[in-house]
């Protein structure tokens, strides 16, 4: 039979194509003319971005994506000393020490910055003739009653950020009051960003019920940009009040068979054109103060001026707890 | 079961040919979670978690949501699975890959479409969604094995005035039953294990033990705690198997047919097999639906702009083109599908120990991913972030499901067919390509669509390997409704209404 010659040939194609590519990509482990980038699933540069890296160094930057955030971090931790890569991307002032603890890091500095805000609606409250709130306080008012989303902390990095801000904001003792009254008044916790921004979200995609939603500061430019039909003006707004600042760093990997290409990528990372292009493609603002903000974000997106913000070395000491009695009030 | 193999293949050199599986299982499944179990599993954690009430609670969840949807999966797939084996009329076809095709997509698409519809969270959308995913696997297991159940025997029943529940528990049921339990026990196994439906749609209150592994392993780094909790939910499923097992011995006779029955073109009852399809699509299809539906319009306006996108444009939240996406997708799945197909044949057609093939059923994806990297990390097995690997661990992970749709096509050839051809001189190859294949050609292109369909919706894993390049589309989807941006969205809504049109196009043809 014809099915039985096919199924034999392929097995054995597939078994040698994969012993031979195999053999062929282990030296290419420990090439040094190649510097790899170890970073979150979303991060998605500008094309072309590290060709200037390449004629300037000689050396290639491979992207090598796993997973999200809290993935990345915790793969990271159990491969330490033989890293999957030279340059760690992504890691945040919430997950910070628990790098620092495994001593993951060879060095590391801020590359980038971002605020979690509570985004609205803005048609939904206008037409309603209603306000829209302007402080943590407002949402846990009965004016706002059902009309949160946020997300579950222990698994959804924006929602974790809300909950560290409403500690910075009402203190240690009495966040938990406050989200007391917020679950009264109808908060509504999705698990994720993208089931609490793209189907529980009124002002997006979804149409969903809830007219306000933990998001990005940067989430009202990304609506112009990513408009299905080109707009001015984003359909939702940014409460500043409520923003809480999350840091991005970069750093080397303990381990890595490259040091000397891995200290010279973080430099151009953190060097004004690489810095200049993060807002576009990453959603991020730069840190280094000569880079330039486009166009689009001077206009749309939202930089608070006292973000609320916590230390990592207290957030990782009371992570666990803060999230154990969040549980204990919510579900 | 073991000695009725061994009964219809007694040939020694099926000895030799086992090997190809078995090591292949073990290089590639026993030793990463070996390995990842040796490091990280400890008995006082595993005391701790046994003695947490809250974990207990998590346990008790996932165990109760599983049998009541296993249970609703059954009472509607079953009657579908009956009339699409057993009648033909016009757009079977698409009815069977309709029903077939949500198997592949990512939780959060049929979740969207299951939330756009009840507007409301909780167990009943749950248990929707459950059903919605593994009515494949009731349709696919139990299918080819209804078609070969003899009509004569039933006609005979017939006529000698049985009516037909007496016909169907007496002659039909004792033919089926072990691929029934077959496919319940893995709906079971998929419902217990559930993550992304449990997460969107059960509200954040609602935990399964495997999205507690996840949370613990990734989320907050316990990797003990999550090893702990892998190893139970493991206990556990193993139980289940064995149960399933046992409880399907006593039945397995074999078949008293030559080949697939001709399907009947006109039913006496000619309405309720149309009737039963119809109400399956509709549960079936209208989450589908949901999903073309915001793939189309946006804004309360029709607009094809997301579909151009996705096969000419680029999109700045994807590192890849979406072209490449869907070409790295669709390789992978055909790459995985030959390997897996021929090994999964070698294991039915073989005495091989079953219980080894199962073991992918019963870990969680976490454990494995966790294995994998810490596995293959040192030259010459520095394999983790090689892009031919994902493609061999889907195989791995579409192994037991395969055996499991080929098993009752293979225990129903009769040993008589195998005696006669040797009587007659023909080599044991030889009967087996003559014989043998031929009828089992109808369960094998099942095989390979099945094994296409689960590589290309794999997620678990495969998010826990590192990526250059490779992205598949599961994976994209999510990144692409991870993003804010109306147009993202909505192209990420075009790529999960592209797969849904794929397999409902691969699997209304195998």
């Amino acid at each position: 039979m014809k099915l039985t010659r096919i199924l034999i040939v392929s097995f054995l194609v597939v078994i040698t194509s994969a012993c031979s590519s195999s053999s062929s990509n282990t030296s290419t482990d420990a090439t040094p003319n190649e510097v790899t980038l170890l970073a979150y699933d979303a991060f998605t540069p500008q094309e072309g971005i590290f060709d200037a890296f390449t004629a300037a160094t000689g050396a290639k930057v491979k992207v090598v994506t796993g997973g999200d955030t809290g993935t990345l971090i915790s793969k990271a931790i159990l491969t330490a000393g033989n890293p999957e890569g030279d340059v760690l991307w992504g890691l945040d002032n919430t997950l910070l020490s628990r790098a620092q603890k495994a001593e993951l890091l060879t060095s590391y500095e801020p590359v980038d910055t971002g605020d979690i805000c509570v985004n609205y609606d803005k048609q939904w409250f206008a037409s309603r003739n209603i306000a829209p709130p302007k402080s943590l306080e407002d949402l846990a008012n009965p004016t706002y009653k059902n009309l949160l989303v946020t997300q579950d902390p222990v698994a959804s990095s924006p929602g974790l950020g809300f909950l560290l801000g409403t500690i910075a904001h009402f203190g240690a003792d009495n966040w938990q009051g406050y989200w007391k009254s917020l679950k009264a008044n109808g908060v509504h916790v999705s698990p994720d960003w993208t089931t609490a921004y793209t189907i529980d979200f009124s002002g997006s995609s979804g149409k969903g019920k809830y007219p306000l939603v933990v998001s990005y500061g940067s989430s009202p430019p990304a609506e112009v940009l990513y408009a299905e039909k080109p707009i001015d003006t984003p359909p939702t707004a940014v409460i500043e009040s409520t923003c809480f600042r999350q840091t991005e760093y970069v750093g080397a990997l303990k381990g890595t068979r490259n040091p000397n290409n891995a200290k010279l990528l973080i430099s151009y990372l953190l060097d004004v054109p690489f810095q200049e292009s993060m807002p576009l493609s990453l959603f991020v603002f730069p840190v280094n103060k000569n880079a330039t903000l486009p166009d689009l974000f001077t206009k749309f997106a939202v930089t608070p001026k006292n973000p609320l913000t916590l230390d990592p070395a207290d957030i990782e000491k009371n992570r666990d707890t803060w999230l154990n009695s969040w549980r204990d009030i919510i579900l | 079961m073991a000695e009725l193999m061994e009964r219809h293949h007694p040939v020694s050199k099926t000895k030799t040919l086992l090997i190809a599986p078995v090591v292949f299982m073990s290089v590639f499944f026993v030793a990463p979670v070996t390995n990842s179990i040796l490091r990280y599993f400890r008995f006082s954690e595993f005391g701790n978690v046994l003695g947490n009430h809250s974990l207990r609670g998590v346990a008790w969840f996932s165990m109760w949501q599983a049998l009541i949807s296993t249970l609703f999966t059954l009472v509607i797939a079953l009657p579908a699975t009956w009339a699409l084996s057993r009648f033909t009329f016009p757009g079977v076809r698409l009815v069977r890959g309709v029903l077939t095709a949500p198997f592949v997509l990512p939780a959060v698409v049929v979740a969207a479409g299951v939330l756009a519809i009840t507007d409301s969270r909780g167990v009943v959308p749950v248990i929707w969604a459950h059903v919605v995913f593994n009515m494949s696997v009731i349709l696919r297991i139990v299918g080819p094995r209804w078609a070969m159940v003899n009509l004569r025997l039933e006609h005979a029943a017939a006529t000698l005035g049985a009516r037909p529940s007496r016909t169907f528990s007496l002659v039909v049921w004792p033919q089926i039953s072990d691929a029934v339990i077959s496919a319940a026990t893995l709906v079971f196994i998929f419902c217990f294990t559930s993550f992304g439906v449990i997460a969107i749609l059960g509200g954040v209150s609602r935990r399964t033990l495997e999205s507690e592994i996840f949370t613990q392993a990734v989320r907050l780094g316990n990797t003990e705690t999550a090893t702990a909790l892998a190893v139970l939910q493991a206990v556990i499923i193993c139980t289940v198997i064995f149960i399933a097992r046992q409880s399907s011995r006593p039945n397995s006779t074999s078949l008293h047919v030559s080949a697939p029955q001709p399907l009947r073109t006109k039913p006496r009852h000619r309405n309720t097999p149309l009737l039963i399809s119809v109400t399956a699509v509709v549960i079936v299809a209208s989450p589908l639906l949901a999903t073309i539906y915001r793939s189309l319009v946006v804004n309360n306006q029709f607009s094809f702009s997301a579909w151009r996108t996705i096969f000419s444009g680029s999109l700045p939240a994807l590192s890849v083109s979406p072209q490449l996406v869907i070409t790295t997708s669709l390789v992978f799945a055909i790459i995985a599908a030959c390997i897996c197909v021929p090994l999964a044949l070698l294991v039915v057609t073989t005495s091989a120990p079953r219980a080894l093939f199962s073991l992918p059923l019963a870990i969680s994806a976490a454990t494995l991913g966790i294995g994998l990297i810490i596995t293959f990390n040192t030259s010459p097995y520095a394999w983790r972030s090689e892009r031919w690997f994902i493609p061999v661990i889907h195989a791995v992970i579409a192994l037991p499901l395969v055996i499991r749709a080929l098993e009752p096509a293979v225990r129903a050839i009769p040993t008589s067919f195998r005696n006669a051809s040797a009587t007659l001189g023909a080599s044991p190859i030889a009967t087996w390509r003559h014989v043998e294949l031929p009828l089992l050609k109808p369960a094998l292109l099942r095989a390979t669509g099945l094994s296409m369909a689960i590589s290309l919706g794999e997620f678990g894993a495969t998010s826990f390997l590192s990526r250059s390049g490779s992205t598949t589309l599961p994976i994209a989807i999510a990144q692409l409704l991870g993003r804010p941006g109306v147009a993202t969205q909505q192209a990420g809504f075009a790529l999960a209404a592209l797969m849904v049109l794929v397999t409902v196009g691969v699997m209304s043809r195998a």
